[in-house]
């Protein structure tokens, strides 16, 4: 294995992917089990979850796009839709059920006005929760964590599939860099995040920080594994 | 059993570092053991050795998460049992793959417990330095997490392919997806225990059984999977060991939860006129 100048585009492609993971767990409102209590906003579980949800759904589109073509930019396009669907579809059910089932109204306690409506929040927050449902801030919030998820999830399993051209090893592998980060960046949210309006959005430089150094650990061997035979 | 008269006696807890020596040493033996017995005996019904390695270092990992997550890290336990296996494929495969590429197959074990030990200590130093958790133990919790999802990836591959060669594990273990299986049944041996025990009457020995006893389904789910690929004989060996030890782990783990629940008094029906 001779490091010339592709291999080093390729663990560049592999950072820059495990740190669009890392940074856009931040941007996916999750509220583990307080929001399946319609206590907190937020999806009901949790950020790994989650981020292992969408970003498999974006590797599936991914790989899918990559038995057609070899050109990057469809084979990531399709990469962040097939995340994007996957979020906006939970929280589309999700919210369904805060709605019809629960009968809980969708407002957060953490802003005072909805940054997007900019409907008033505290009204409708019932007394001893924080905020009920998924606003529509979280909904977009969501939609971009999870682009930034399944673009970094094909960006993983791009230059992985270039370098040894095995599907499978490729996506499990992907996973496992896609896990590492997710759960760095779970830890570094600490629970339960709303998304870019939330006060724990400001602590995303230190899961940036912690990415960085852990897959850049993870490229370097990454691109030296053969796809057997 | 009676527990009147007193506290039941405590449990003499097992030390980290013994239960390091055990389950990750205990892995590579197995592994070992099974590879070099099958190698010599021209057969493949040793795997279920491998298989049991892969049941120690998965305790090793429960005992793990269980000292971690005693001190709280916010995110629910599932997580860092999902980081164990995230750490553990990548230096499974990178130990492997290496091996082949430098000729010696035998070798891909040792080199993939010593990159995941190394790469587990890095996260928990960023978890304790970035992150600001201040767990004392992270470091060492997280070395051990991720040797032991390296060795339980491998010793439970192993039961599947047969073979320490990478391309055999490729073509039999990733290309069938049967990865994704050990994946998730690892993935449970290491993070149900302590998930399901949590709480102030959390008892080491109550843990570690019932990580005995998810890790020996992982083994009768792994065994299942090599009726495709191994011998016939091989595979039920493995199913047949895996589900006996299975009875006896839950055999075991249900005396434990007796032990520890309260007493259980019964009253009798609720009274008609209470309905």
């Amino acid at each position: 294995m001779n490091f010339d100048a592709l291999t080093i585009v390729y663990i560049l492609e592999i950072i820059v992917g495990g740190l669009l993971v890392g940074v856009g767990v931040h941007f996916v409102p999750v509220g583990g089990a307080p929001a399946a209590m319609a206590q907190a906003t937020g999806i009901g579980t949790g950020t790994v979850q989650l981020a292992a949800g969408s970003g498999l759904t974006g590797l599936l589109a991914a790989g899918l796009m990559m038995s057609v073509t070899d050109n990057i930019w469809p084979i990531l396009a399709s990469g962040a839709v097939g995340a994007m669907i996957m979020i906006d579809a939970t929280m589309m059910t999700g919210g369904w059920i805060y709605a019809y089932a629960v009968g809980a109204p969708f407002a957060s306690a953490k802003v005072n006005y909805d940054p997007i409506t900019g409907y008033s929040q505290p009204p409708y927050v019932a007394p001893g929760t924080v905020g009920q449902g998924i606003p529509t801030v979280c909904y977009v919030s969501g939609t971009i964590g999870a682009f930034m998820g399944g673009l970094g999830g094909a960006l993983i399993y791009y230059p992985l599939m270039m370098t040894n051209h095995n599907p499978s090893l490729s996506a499990l592998f992907a996973i496992g860099i896609f896990l590492v980060n997710a759960v760095l960046a779970s830890w570094n949210i600490q629970g339960t995040i709303e998304g870019f309006h939330d006060p724990k959005f400001k602590r995303w430089p230190k899961a940036f920080r912690s990415c960085l150094v852990a897959t850049l650990i993870l490229a370097l061997v990454a691109v030296t594994i053969t796809g057997g035979a | 059993m009676t527990v009147a008269g007193g506290a039941p006696t405590a449990p003499a807890a097992i030390t980290p570092e013994k239960l390091r020596i055990y389950g990750l040493g205990g892995a590579l033996v197995g592994i070992y053991l099974a590879a070099v017995l099958n190698s010599v005996l021209g057969t493949d019904i040793f795997s279920i050795l491998a298989a049991a390695g892969a049941v120690a270092a998965a305790v090793t990992g429960a005992n793990a998460v269980r000292r971690v997550c005693g001190y709280g890290i916010g995110t629910g336990v599932p997580s860092i049992g999902m980081l164990a296996l995230g750490m553990g494929i990548v230096g499974a495969s990178f130990g492997l793959s290496t091996a082949q590429q430098l000729g010696v197959s035998m070798a891909g074990v040792i080199i993939a417990l010593v990159y995941a030990m190394v790469f587990g200590y890095i996260v928990g130093a960023i978890a304790n330095r970035v992150m600001g958790f201040n767990i004392p133990i992270m470091e060492e919790g997280l070395t051990d997490l991720s040797g032991a999802g390296a060795m339980a990836i491998i010793g439970w591959s192993y039961a599947i392919s047969g073979s320490l060669g990478y391309a055999d594990m490729v073509t039999k273990v990733f290309n069938t997806g049967y990865l994704a299986i050990v994946f998730i049944c690892g993935g449970l041996a290491i993070l149900h225990p302590f998930n399901a025990n949590l709480g102030p009457d959390e008892k080491q020995d109550r843990t570690l059984v019932n990580g005995l006893m998810v890790g020996s389904l992982a083994v009768v789910a792994v065994g299942l999977c090599s009726l495709a690929t191994l011998s016939t004989t091989a595979a039920i060996i493995t199913i047949v060991i895996g589900a006996a030890a299975w009875y006896y782990f839950y055999v075991w783990y249900y005396r434990l939860v007796k032990r520890d629940a309260a007493a259980v008094v019964g009253t009798g029906l609720l009274p008609p006129s209470a309905l």
